[in-house]
């Protein structure tokens, strides 16, 4: 039966990639492979490949001391991840399978232990990707040249921590159906568990030196003080066979590598009797997993990845939307509502006020200037951080509703006011918080009294930019809202998907694309403001300057900003989606 | 109230709809029938302003829906076999969001005896997610319907409903049309269409290989009695006049 199993997955594998090696022939998935096969190659095989060059990075050799110490801090991550995986879940054992594999396998003749086979079997498939990408990482910030022992420790690690998950999920429900509740089973665990770091504290509490407060001070003494815990006394026993699986992981050499590969072996086929061994009734959970696994890559599927990771509850919208009106408001309500609570009105009012207050508030018990000085200064950064990559984060527009696109061309309404009504939701929350973070920037560098721009040039240049920064936002927006609409499946609306190395290659393409189209649009908003700034300057002073100059700023962003929604628009009603997806 | 002439639509080299022309007035209800990849859904699409056609017009109420698409679309509703809605508007808020698009002015009382006749009423307040497949229907159905369209389209309007959902459905589609409407219906359903269809357009490799009164399709089949003879009868025909 394993050989059908096998089949499937085989084919499974081997048809994906035909079927991404033939979209190679389209030129959008071609351009984008050639550009991440590039970017892979110079961020991370070429250190991998010419690990002595010059320019690579440095091989980090741990001296043998570092070296008990890491593996005994990496033996106690892992001892974290794996209590945690016993404490933290409340459900039945649940194998989430997919919707297919649930109509095709579960009626079939297949004894449950086969059933585990496979789903371990497709486990190794996502934990094999998984360890080539963190040995390619692992090598390119340190230990370049140890690349095959680094690949064969992950593997060791993480399918040892795969089967521990599995087997633990099996002996959670072993215990549920025994009338051993959640609760119970967690105190069973936890109690032995602070029982032994207590008898490690009272060890190091008796025989350690304690640590004085020069010593807190002290980086080095801290380090020497957890060394000793670490490797001496009982806690290296303690840890023992969690050291044994991270040892390989950290072998230096190939004979240290094939000296501890062993008993991690030994304790991953342990891990793989335990799981093979155990006869739990998963089905009916897994039933129910598949089916939010299902939900979850529809979801991916149809672009609204948010939707993917919650459990959506009915929101309360954020104005009362009155039945007749301009209709573009209805998308603006309408992705308001998607965008959830964080955005009414009221809600930002009281932050800003809150925050003003709070800020006001420590200025007058005698706050440090220099730290409000320090504050405004990040907030402006984080401002800018925001205007940059805030559209990127926010999507509730095109973005979002295009697998709706058919229902929206029915609307009675013209292309820019469907292009208009859809990136307002996204410009108002991103303006919300850039206005937030520049009235914390303005009340902190006013209040702090340092040497630079006067109080009042500061205020003036943040209500010059609070004028301008709902326009940059519109224009920031159009930029991925018609990059959408001009290359549809480059933003993953296809039914399969788009995965890979070629998504990798598009995204950075579109990165590059959208800042470059940034920097083209601001080009004639700064040549009009420049200009325009230096002749009142010139004639009446800086004051009066930058007021001028933000005014004419304004007034070039709007027009630039309705030419983009008419653009927008136009693309909108030539959009088909039924070509992208033939 | 329906004016089609000359309808054809090509994806590149492939002609999806060939120089479709026909009309259908108010209170007719026609049924577009034929074989997968016939074009049915891309002709609906077409009428229903979601895709442009290649060549060809389209009238709604006497409105160019090209020259004057607000105007058109104003009046039709297109209701698809696979709801489409918005997973984070309840129930309710659909209906206040499509009375916003479709200037609906006293929503609220039109509203509730919509969702009453569909017997969703009682689901007001829930997302799309929490709703079965029928309900979602309705919903659908139920937004489609709120700005009382002069023009619907369905597109296998049977999908996902129960028996008696089904015959709602029928009922509802006969008492739009004695109202006035101008009806298209495609489906695979032949029963349906021979139930409440009054004209019939068969199409076939975006061609219209026949059209008329559901009596006018079988005369031209004597001794079949029923529509599935004379659409597999006409469809063949179709293909050997094709092959020759």
């Amino acid at each position: 039966m394993i050989s059908a199993l096998l089949y499937l997955r085989y084919y499974s594998f081997r048809n994906r990639m035909v079927a991404r090696l033939k979209r190679l022939r389209q030129p959008k998935y071609l351009i984008g492979a050639i550009v991440g096969g590039l970017y892979f190659y110079f961020y991370f095989f070429r250190w991998m490949l010419f690990p002595r060059g010059q320019s690579g990075p440095t091989t980090m050799a741990p001296s043998p001391t570092d070296a008990v110490l890491t593996e005994s801090i990496a033996a106690l991550i892992l001892l974290t991840v794996v209590l945690l995986a016993w404490l933290i879940p409340r459900k039945r054992a649940a194998l989430a399978f997919t919707e297919a594999e649930i109509a095709f396998l579960f009626p079939a003749p297949i004894a449950r232990r086969t059933l585990i086979h496979f789903k371990l079997l497709r486990s190794q498939m996502a934990i094999l990707f998984t360890t080539l990408l963190l040995t390619l990482i692992s090598n390119r910030v340190g230990g370049g040249g140890r690349a095959v022992i680094h690949a064969a420790g992950w593997w060791v690690a993480l399918s040892t921590l795969n089967l521990h998950f599995l087997g633990a999920s099996f002996a959670r429900t072993m215990l549920l159906d025994r009338g051993i509740s959640n609760w119970k089973r967690r105190v069973i665990v936890i109690v032995p568990v602070v029982l032994a770091f207590g008898v490690v504290g009272v060890w190091a509490v008796r025989a350690l030196p304690p640590l004085t407060s020069d010593d807190l001070a002290n980086l080095t003494a801290i380090k020497d003080y957890a060394r000793q815990v670490l490797v001496s006394g009982p806690l290296p026993y303690l840890l023992i066979p969690f050291r044994l699986v991270v040892r390989p992981y950290l072998a230096t050499d190939a004979i240290g590598f094939l000296r501890v590969i062993w008993p991690a072996v030994l304790l991953m086929l342990a891990h793989y009797w335990w799981v093979i061994r155990s006869d739990v009734a998963f089905e009916e959970a897994s039933l129910e997993a598949s089916q939010k696994l299902a939900e979850k890559v529809a979801a991916v599927r149809s672009g609204n990845w948010q939707a993917a990771n919650e459990k959506r509850k009915a929101k309360r919208p954020p104005f009362v939307l009155r039945p007749v009106g301009w209709p573009a408001v209805a998308l603006l309500w309408k992705n308001l509502i998607g965008a959830g609570q964080a955005f009414t009105l009221r809600l930002w009012i009281i932050i800003a006020v809150s925050v003003v207050a709070m800020l006001l508030a420590m200025q007058g018990v005698g706050g440090n200037s220099n730290w409000l000085g320090l504050v405004g200064v990040l907030a402006a950064t984080f401002g800018g951080w925001a205007l940059l990559i805030g559209p990127q984060i926010v999507r509730q527009d095109l973005r979002q509703d295009l697998p709706n696109a058919d229902v929206l061309k029915t609307f009675p309404m013209r292309g820019w006011q469907v292009a208009l009504g859809e990136i307002l939701a996204p410009t108002i929350i991103l303006t919300g918080v850039q206005w937030l973070l520049l009235i914390v920037a303005v009340v902190c560098l006013t209040q702090a009294n340092h040497e630079g721009l006067p109080g009042g040039l500061v205020v003036m240049i943040g209500l010059s930019a609070a004028l301008v920064l709902p326009l940059l936002n519109v224009i920031l927006l159009l930029i991925p809202n018609a990059a959408v609409l001009l290359f549809p499946a480059w933003f993953q609306l296809g039914r399969d998907g788009t995965q890979g190395i070629e998504a990798t290659g598009q995204r950075l393409i579109f990165a590059l694309g959208q800042l470059l189209a940034f920097v083209v649009a601001l080009i004639p908003v700064v040549a009009v403001s420049a200009v325009v700034f230096f002749l009142v300057n010139f004639v009446t002073g800086v004051f009066l300057a930058v007021p001028v100059a933000t005014i004419a700023s304004v007034m070039v962003l709007t027009i630039e900003a309705g030419l983009g929604v008419m653009w927008l628009g136009r693309l909108f009603e030539r959009f088909d989606l039924s070509v992208e997806q033939t | 109230m329906i004016e089609v002439a000359g309808l054809t639509k090509l994806y590149g080299d492939f002609v999806a709809v060939n120089e479709l022309s026909f009309s259908v007035q108010p209170g007719e209800v026609m049924g577009l029938v034929g074989p997968n990849g016939a074009g049915k859904t891309t002709t609906l699409r077409c009428l229903a302003g979601i895709i442009p056609p290649t060549r060809g017009a389209i009238r709604i109420c006497s409105c160019d829906l090209a020259q004057d698409p607000i105007a058109a679309k104003q009046q039709l509703a297109f209701l698809t076999d696979e709801p489409r809605l918005f997973d984070y508007l309840t129930v309710w808020q659909h209906l206040n969001f499509v009375a916003r698009i479709y200037q609906v002015a006293n929503w609220e009382q039109l509203a509730t005896p919509l969702l009453t006749e569909l017997e969703i009423m009682d689901k007001r307040d829930k997302l799309p997610g929490e709703l079965s497949r029928g309900m979602k229907q309705k919903l659908a159905i139920a937004c489609g319907l709120l700005h009382s369209p002069k023009v619907i389209y369905f597109d296998e309007p049977l999908t996902g409903l129960d028996p008696i959902g089904i015959r709602r459905m029928k009922d509802s589609i006969l008492k739009r049309a004695r109202d006035g409407a101008a009806i298209i219906i495609s489906s695979h359903l032949l029963h349906l269409v021979e139930q409440i269809c009054s004209h019939i357009l068969i199409l076939k490799n975006g061609r219209k290989v026949m059209d008329g009164t559901i009596g006018e399709i079988r005369s031209r089949f004597a001794g079949q009695a029923d529509l599935e003879e004379a659409f597999i009868r006409a469809t063949s025909e179709s293909e050997q006049k094709l092959s020759e």
